[in-house]
């Protein structure tokens, strides 16, 4: 049970640029005590954290900053360990680990996950040690970026990665169809939803390959929608994740706006078909900018923000935390590990592979120093403006249930004459219940 | 009745000889499964890090849950589909490469290799060739037909599924008929052929009730397997569309990794041991009604 | 034993003179006809269990964007075997294989001993108990690894094997994965012929004597069957590897493959499949080479009927 491209892409996205992590707890619900000052053990101990990176360089930057941690805190800690979990499965393998009472000291949180965790006490409190710290500058952080992972004043995980979505261009076929350049419609404001689809559908008639994807959706992954109903102010639930509003007027107009602009105007791909616009397949489509790393020179590319939707333009991230686990061995030396992991000088080394969360290295010349492929300016008008005012995918202590039945009932949207209404209509009612548990 | 000293060192040998598999059975499948039982009557949720006595609950919610209904009508709809088409086509492939043609090693070796290839790439190709435009679609094309979009539409994705399942591991349920046929003595052949029997008659009448354990086995194997098959949902439909793949061990999976639902979860893989239970039982029981001898 | 039956039957008449009455030989080449169309059924039979390990051997010679090509190509364009190479920079690919390997080699050889002894003493020695017993023992062939993974690895957990190799040597070989060994070799040896024991024991062979010096012996094909099985079966494990270890020095290889992976989790098709590939074409040869004892060691055993 591994990769399916459709999966591993949308679980890519999740993780990767954006990141997501999951966490892993124990403790019996409620908060559960904020992480305190780590008093030195009888010998010291060894960290485990659980991460779905099996990037060689990335473990071995991991490596490097806990050698460092350890080198300074020989009574505190023997060995730091990072434990990598396969992508598809790792869920299930940390999720048995919780069963089987080995869990990790520290773990990466997907984002999609953040509420449960969060809301579960499976994790610490970080903010007391975070503050706390000699040298962390905890005001440095963005507030936006750490809400996702809050609960009243606490603060359960660390958002390590804060990855905006943006729209990637394959110029070459736009030029070829004749079709105007995203970025000179940035520069004087017509950058539309609208826009958008006439020319993904311009392009599209003209290559015979596909205008606009939507990475990672696939007609499952639903929540990655999430970055074009935000242009109507589109939510799935209300803000305090209790009522369903797949039926307001703003989630009825940017579905209809969907679906008619991929069977009518066949300006995105129907389902059952796939398209990597990596691979030159398609001529825009909508990512974490941290896929950057997938382009080759086959063909020339530009990268712009999200379209304006009625309600204006919405920038929106995805995320990716790392939690201290209350049932872990030692969570107050983990917590204080966390804070050495991510104080200002590591965060500018993690921010090559993610986009840190931190105010002062937000600007377009650290981040190009750490993405070659992507300019000062580029990395400027995408990642720095929109992560100060973003959203994030949606989110809620029920996720999962939500996801899987939300994906079943909108099967029904994704057919040609289906009634937008109606199938949004059956939408809340299949998760109203599960919204008012 | 005191038995002999040759009787009771015989004795003393059996249970030697049986105590490693009957002590690992008792420590890593009936004590796993009182454990599940046990799991089964509380309420778990392992992020919460809750373990809840609630005794029958988990049951009562299975009677009252919808979601449980859709899964067990995919588990029928796709083990009877699977069964169905598996062993008919193993017998099939059987039979055809037991008629000394030319190429037999070669085709034998092809209809088998999926059987040691991986889950994992078996099932990336075929997402690939069932896409909407894919592979599939494109040869259907060429012969003037217009394929459904296989994985969107609910009967053809389970189609789909079937398939993509029966080819990867009808080779090995194709082996082992083809080991039984060639049990069947060619006199007898020869004789119902004398007799001025046809091919088919002659399968029918003479060839199947001979095999007729091997297909009984088989049939157990490949059900209880259908039961189990997981992956290939996940990757190919997600259980979808609509709740159509989502098949027991599916939603048993989803309960328990997903949703941390362990209690429930638990219960879920009593009634899947339930069901596995009770099917072989009868399909052992009817054993004498239709197969031809006992082993 | 039936093996003089195991040839395969002939389904031609007998070599005929070359006078034979015409209908006969007009009947004759109505058959080859027929047999060559049905060589040409079983040739477009093949495809579909051909192509998709064609695509995955020629597509770890292709680079990402060709290997997402919606219709699939043939042969690589461009064919490369940078992918090889990463195989092993990328992972200690050697030391997995090895893992794999040489935990296959022990469940196999653990099993086929387990599975001979219980298969011989349930079919043979009278003791009490025994019909209870191999209830008990079948019990394990109804179980699907996701039902018990859970508290399987709460008692690895519990005996400090986690991130051994021990849960994925001991349990298949002594819990559920064991029993389909156990009744094949049971059937085996309840058709099994008793005069040649009796024999043995009248040479003065105790019982484990005539086990080891003639049952076993004598189920050399049956076995081959169980190591089959056991093998494929102990190669392709995935569930409880991903789940019992967690270095990546003590991965198996089906766990191996999910880690060629990029930096933002996206999987490298070309190695993956370069991997897959490597960890495949092995099994394949092998069978290719011992097929036959294959198929006449299923024919001998238990599970023929």
């Amino acid at each position: 049970m591994s990769a399916h491209p459709t999966r591993a892409r949308r679980t890519a996205a999740a993780v990767g640029a954006l990141g997501t992590a999951l966490a892993l707890t124990s403790c019996a619900g409620g908060s559960s005590a904020p992480a305190g000052e780590p008093e030195t053990p009888d010998e010291p101990v060894e960290l485990r954290m659980t991460v779905w990176t099996a990037d060689e360089a990335q473990l071995e930057l991991f490596q490097t900053i806990a050698d460092a941690y350890v080198a300074e805190n020989p009574e505190l800690v023997a060995g730091v360990s990072f434990e990598t979990i396969p992508f598809e499965d790792y869920t299930t393998a940390l999720t048995t680990q919780l069963a089987g009472g080995n869990a990790p000291d520290l773990a990466w949180v997907f984002e999609s996950n953040a509420p449960e965790f969060v809301a579960s006490g499976a994790l610490v409190d970080l903010r007391p040690v975070l503050e706390g710290t000699d040298g962390y500058a905890a005001d440095d952080l963005v507030p936006s970026a750490l809400s996702l992972w809050e609960d009243g004043d606490g603060l359960y995980a660390y958002p390590f990665s804060t990855s905006p979505f943006a729209v990637f261009v394959n110029t070459d076929q736009l030029a070829a169809a004749g079709q105007p350049n995203p970025a000179d419609l940035v520069a004087d404001g017509g950058w539309t939803f609208d826009a958008a689809r006439d020319i993904a559908a311009a392009t599209a008639q003209d290559t015979g390959k596909q205008g606009l994807v939507v990475r990672d959706f696939d007609y499952q992954a639903w929540e990655n929608l999430a970055t074009v109903w935000s242009g109507w102010q589109a939510q799935p639930w209300s803000a305090d994740g209790t009522e369903c509003t797949f039926t307001d007027p703003a989630m009825v107009d940017a579905l209809t706006w969907f679906h008619d602009a991929v069977f009518t105007d066949g300006a995105l791909p129907e389902p059952g078909t796939t398209a990597d616009f990596f691979a030159g397949d398609a001529a825009m489509t909508i990512t974490q900018i941290s896929r950057a790393s997938s382009l080759d020179d086959s063909f020339s590319w530009d990268v712009v923000p999200l379209p304006a939707g009625p309600a204006g333009q919405q920038d929106v991230v995805g995320q990716a935390g790392i939690g201290v686990f209350a049932a872990g061995e030692h969570p107050d030396v983990a917590a204080d590990f966390l804070a050495y992991f991510t104080n200002p000088e590591n965060a500018a080394q993690l921010a090559a592979y993610f986009p840190p969360p931190r105010a002062s290295l937000l600007n377009g010349e650290d981040l190009a120093a750490a993405n070659p492929r992507l300019s000062a300016e580029q990395l400027e008008a995408v990642v720095v403006e929109s992560v100060q005012d973003a959203v994030t995918k949606p989110a809620h202590a029920s996720f999962a249930k939500l996801s899987e039945t939300v994906r079943a009932e909108l099967d029904a949207l994704w057919v040609e004459d289906a009634d937008v209404e109606a199938v949004l209509a059956d939408t809340c009612a299949a998760i109203t219940p599960l919204l008012e548990d | 009745m005191a038995a002999s000293a040759a009787v009771r060192r015989d004795r003393l040998v059996g249970y030697t000889m049986v105590a490693p598999v009957v002590l690992g059975s008792l420590a890593f499948v009936v004590l796993p499964l009182v454990m599940v039982v046990w799991y089964s009557l509380h309420e778990w949720n392992v992020l919460a890090n809750t373990f809840t006595f609630v005794g029958a609950e988990n049951y009562q919610r299975m009677a009252a849950d919808p979601g449980l209904a859709d899964a067990l009508r995919a588990t029928l709809w796709f083990s009877v589909g699977l069964v169905v088409v598996n062993i008919a086509l193993a017998l099939l492939l059987a039979v055809l490469l037991n008629q000394r043609l030319p190429g037999t090693t070669t085709f034998r070796t092809f209809f088998f290799s999926p059987v040691v290839v991986s889950l994992v790439a078996w099932t990336i190709v075929w997402s690939f060739l069932l896409q909407a435009d894919g592979g599939i679609n494109g040869f259907l094309s060429v012969l003037g037909v217009e394929g459904p979009n296989w994985l969107r539409r609910p009967d053809a994705a389970m189609a789909a599924v079937i398939i993509v399942q029966v080819f990867k591991n009808v080779g090995l349920n194709m082996i082992l008929f083809l080991a039984a046929l060639q049990g069947v003595p060619e006199e007898l052949q020869e004789a119902a052929r004398l007799d001025g029997a046809g091919a088919w008659r002659r399968f029918r009448s003479v060839t199947l009730p001979l095999i007729s354990p091997t297909v009984l086995l088989v049939s157990i194997i490949t059900i209880v397997g259908s039961l189990e098959v997981f992956a290939q949902i996940d990757v190919l439909t997600g259980g979808g569309p609509g709740s159509s793949t989502t098949v027991l061990v599916y939603y048993l999976y989803q309960q328990a990794f997903r949703f941390n639902e362990f209690g429930y979860a638990s219960a879920l893989a009593v009634l899947l041991f339930v069901i596995v239970l009770v099917l072989t039982l009868l399909q052992w029981q009817s054993r004498k009604r239709w197969v031809f001898h006992e082993v | 034993m039936r093996s003089e039956i195991i040839t395969a039957p002939e389904t031609e008449a007998p070599a005929t003179p070359v006078l034979v009455p015409l209908p006969r030989r007009r009947a004759r080449a109505r058959r080859g006809l027929t047999r060559w169309l049905l060589v040409v059924v079983l040739a477009v039979l093949s495809l579909p269990f051909v192509f998709p390990t064609w695509w995955m051997a020629t597509s770890s010679l292709k680079p990402m964007s060709e290997i997402l090509r919606r219709v699939p190509t043939l042969w690589p364009q461009d064919p490369s075997f940078d992918a090889y190479g990463r195989v092993f920079t990328l992972q200690p690919f050697a030391q997995q294989y090895w893992n794999s390997l040489y935990i296959a080699v022990v469940v196999t050889l653990g099993t086929m001993l387990v599975a001979a002894m219980a298969g011989y003493a349930f079919a043979r020695i009278r003791f009490p108990g025994a019909n209870a017993l191999f209830v008990l023992v079948l019990v394990g062939l109804l179980v699907p690894a996701e039902v018990t993974i859970v508290p399987l690895f709460r008692i690895v957990n519990t005996l400090g094997l986690v991130d051994t190799h021990w849960p994925l040597i001991v349990v298949p070989v002594l819990g559920a994965p064991a029993v389909l060994a156990v009744f094949i070799m049971r059937q085996f040896f309840l058709g099994l012929p008793t005069e040649l024991e009796e024999a043995g024991r009248l040479d003065g062979l105790g019982r484990w004597g005539v086990f080891w010096r003639i049952a076993v012996p004598l189920s050399r094909s049956a076995l081959g069957a169980v190591a089959i099985f056991t093998f494929l079966k102990s190669w392709n494990l995935y569930l409880e590897p991903v789940v019992y270890l967690s270095s990546k020095e003590s991965f198996t290889l089906p766990q191996a493959l999910t880690q060629y992976v990029d930096a933002y989790g996206g999987p490298m098709w070309n190695v993956q499949l370069a991997a897959t590939t490597l960890t495949v074409l092995p099994v394949l040869a092998v069978f290719l080479v011992a097929q036959k004892q294959f198929v006449q060691g299923l024919a001998h055993s238990g599970l023929k009927g």
